[in-house]
């Protein structure tokens, strides 16, 4: 017992020593959380992505003007009159546009009739910047326009420069489910956080994410480790010294899981002192669920030990099985907006059991008996990893 | 029961289809230092990993001090000392770090560490050194290290695995300094070398091991013995042909111990290579063969294993 302490401190020594690891560890992932919060932060606030719309209102009646102050009114869009063929073109005195709309002569007159319309939606399909956002918020806001408003059936359809007819379908689609009587008076809508909600931090969502897609990253260097210990010889060493072998694993594995302990702590308390990430209403939850993705983690990194014969197929393979359970889990997204056979299915990850846990109680506000289900799976998981590392892990190379 | 530090008996250890060792005997008295001699890929490596129970043996077993390598490995882990063929330390720990960790694992704590610690960094001339990393070290001096490693609890029996592969010559030297020393405080050593000049510096005993077997073995006079007492005289003659059956002819001289012949290359050992050197050539010539190359040495264990195996030791 004493020499398996012995080994977890030496290895905790050498990994000390290690800038790269540091960089793996701790460096890499602020720069990473901090990018896709800050990035991503429109996405889930609807915040402060912002362009210019070219409208050229050619309706003859009123329908087409309050179709246009509906679009004024989104705050992340400016609207700019233009002619239709400044519309046609996306250029207007000397600038270029990614995206116009063409309100139709007859638009009044057909909403008012109740028959189909279309409108003309032009984009400039190499502009990969704000375009298909854009596109979103204009095909929002005709949305509510025609089913709350103007009560007629809508199509919009869209005429791409190059090939009018690629997405026009998905468009008139979105419109088409308009509904059926015309009110005169414009309906205002507002929107107000629902009572006892927060406003969103996207750190709260980005953090727990990527810290443990970097937690799994973070133990590959505990696999290349014992590989290397192997590789090396320092390992043949330890197997003719009177040291058991449960101790020889059992200080690299201890010595691992300090590590990760230490690294998503890290992570978590910059997320929560730097970028005011919330832990939540139980701290002994958010202690727990961390401990047991941590110990997860570990386990996982001793079973991609055993199951590869070099390091280099652990580190190939294990950055493929770490980003699909990242992709799959839901460390790069929500898994509340995937497909639920996509949510089932992320439910043979490490990652969407963890973040199950964390994120009901940072987001979610659950409390420590709430995510007790969800560590005892992860503990689980972690366990049969573990068991099944022990068994297949060779000391010696073949 | 047995005086003997080791015993092998019929030691067989078969990896993948290769049969690395295959039917090594031996034993080695306590005191001295065992020399095990072979050419790359001769199964030197792999009969020390069974002895120091790294390997368990396909069939044989060894005692070592008393205990079975594969009943009491356990027993064995605690007498031994084994120095590895490949610089087994942490590269980014310092030589201090990794003598201690070294020595933790075999039981030492607090002022004995410290000492042995010490003891050794000098015995290796690496104290000064003893905080700087050893990927900072020169091939000579991680070797230093590899060995002071090995040896700092002081194992009753110290099994090297080609010590002094690729080191510059002071590194050698003081590593034989090292070796004689703790052999004068009464660790037996094991010690393995394809380089056959080591071999006869070093060690009273020697075996000769080739394609997993124990060619010759005992102490290096009974083994020069083999080539005879005085000398060895190798000739090359032409043209091809002209020698056969030269070597009987040689053999019945006087002074001379033996001869052989390999095509138009002649092996003859003598009690004197002066006084044979006339009346062979003078054989030669009545052959009607010109020598194209002549050789005299004395007997060594290069040119032993040439006459054992046919082959060079190095190759
Ligand atoms: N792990 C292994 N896998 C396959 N062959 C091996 C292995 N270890 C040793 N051998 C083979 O066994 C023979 C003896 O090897 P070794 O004991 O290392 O020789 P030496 O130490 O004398 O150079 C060689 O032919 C070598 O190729
Ligand atoms: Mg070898």
């Amino acid at each position: 017992m004493k020499k398996l302490w012995y080994i977890a401190t030496k290895d905790l020594l050498i990994v000390a020593k290690d800038r790269g690891a540091w960089i793996t560890l701790l460096l890499t992932p602020l720069v990473v959380i901090v990018l896709a919060s800050l990035a991503l932060s429109p996405i889930y606030k609807g915040g402060s992505l912002h362009a210019t719309l070219l409208v050229s209102d050619l309706d003859s009646g009123g329908v087409g003007k309050q179709l246009v102050s509906a679009l004024a009114a989104n705050p992340n869009m400016t609207v700019q009159a233009a002619t239709e063929a400044e519309s046609r073109t996306l250029k207007r005195a000397g600038s270029t546009y990614s995206l116009s709309l063409v309100i139709p002569e007859d638009f009044s007159a057909r909403v008012e009739a109740g028959s189909s319309v279309q409108l003309m939606v032009y984009d400039d399909p190499n502009s990969t910047t704000s375009a298909p956002f854009l596109k979103g918020m204009i095909e929002g806001t005709v949305n509510r326009f025609s089913a709350v408003e103007v009560a007629a059936k809508v199509g919009v359809a869209e005429a791409l420069n190059q090939n009018p007819a690629a997405s026009a379908a998905s468009v008139a689609a979105a419109a088409a489910s308009a509904s059926s009587q015309m009110a005169n008076q414009p309906i205002k809508t507002s929107e107000q956080p629902a009572a006892g909600t927060k406003p969103l931090n996207t750190f709260d969502i980005e953090t727990p994410g990527f810290a443990v897609m970097f937690l799994l990253f973070g133990v590959m260097i505990g696999t290349e480790g014992l590989l290397e210990e192997r590789d090396k010889g320092t390992m043949a060493r330890l197997i003719v010294a009177p040291v058991p072998r449960s101790s020889i694993l059992g200080g690299k594995l201890a010595a691992q899981f300090l590590v990760s302990l230490l690294q998503i702590s890290l992570l978590f308390a910059a997320g929560h002192f730097i970028f005011n990430m919330d832990t939540g209403n139980s701290l002994p939850g958010l202690v727990l669920m961390v401990a047991i993705t941590a110990y997860t983690a570990t386990a996982f990194g001793l079973l991609l030990a055993a199951l590869v014969k070099t390091r280099r197929q652990a580190s190939a393979f294990g950055v493929l099985t770490i980003l699909l359970m990242s992709a799959l889990g839901g460390s790069w997204w929500p898994l509340d907006i995937v497909p639920p056979f996509m949510r089932t299915l992320g439910h043979v990850t490490i990652n969407a059991w963890a973040l199950d846990g964390i994120k009901g109680l940072i987001l979610h506000g659950q409390g420590f008996f709430d995510i007790l289900p969800q560590a005892g799976v992860l503990f689980a998981y972690g366990t049969v990893c573990f068991l099944a590392g022990v068994k297949l892990f060779r000391f010696r190379n073949a | 029961m047995s005086e003997q530090i080791v015993k092998a008996e019929h030691l067989v250890k078969r990896i993948g289809g290769i049969t690395a060792v295959d039917g090594v005997s031996f034993s080695i008295e306590p005191g001295q230092i065992f020399g095990y001699l072979g050419p790359n890929g001769a199964g030197k490596t792999t009969t020390i990993s069974i002895l120091s129970t790294y390997l368990p043996a396909t069939s044989g077993d060894a005692l070592v001090g008393g205990f079975s390598v594969r009943r009491e490995p356990l027993k064995v882990k605690e007498i031994i000392g084994v120095v590895p063929q490949e610089i087994a330390l942490y590269p980014t720990l310092t030589a201090m770090q990794n003598l201690r960790f070294c020595g933790k694992m075999y039981n030492l704590q607090g002022s004995m560490l410290d000492g042995r610690c010490r003891e050794m960094l000098e015995l290796v001339k690496l104290w000064e050194r003893r905080d700087s990393r050893i990927e900072e070290f020169s091939g000579g001096m991680k070797r230093r290290i590899n060995l002071a490693a090995g040896m700092l609890h002081r194992p009753r029996f110290l099994l090297l695995d080609e010590p002094t592969v690729g080191i510059d010559p002071q590194s050698r030297e003081r590593i034989f300094d090292t070796i004689f020393k703790i052999r004068d405080d009464g660790t037996t050593v094991l010690y393995t070398s394809h380089y056959m000049e080591e071999v006869e510096l070093l060690c009273d005993h020697i075996a000769i091991m080739d394609r997993g077997k124990i060619i010759a073995a005992g102490t290096l006079k009974d083994l020069l013995k083999m080539l005879g007492e005085g000398g060895m005289i190798e000739l090359e003659v032409s043209p091809p042909g002209c020698a056969s059956g030269l070597e009987e002819a040689i053999s019945r001289l006087e002074d001379v111990t033996g001869a052989r012949r390999e095509e138009n290359r002649l092996f003859i050992s003598s009690v004197s290579s002066a006084r044979t050197l006339a009346p062979v050539m003078k054989l030669v010539e009545a052959g009607g063969c010109e020598v194209s190359s002549l050789e005299l040495y004395s007997p060594n264990l290069e040119k032993l294993f040439i006459h054992l195996t046919g082959k060079e030791l190095r190759e």
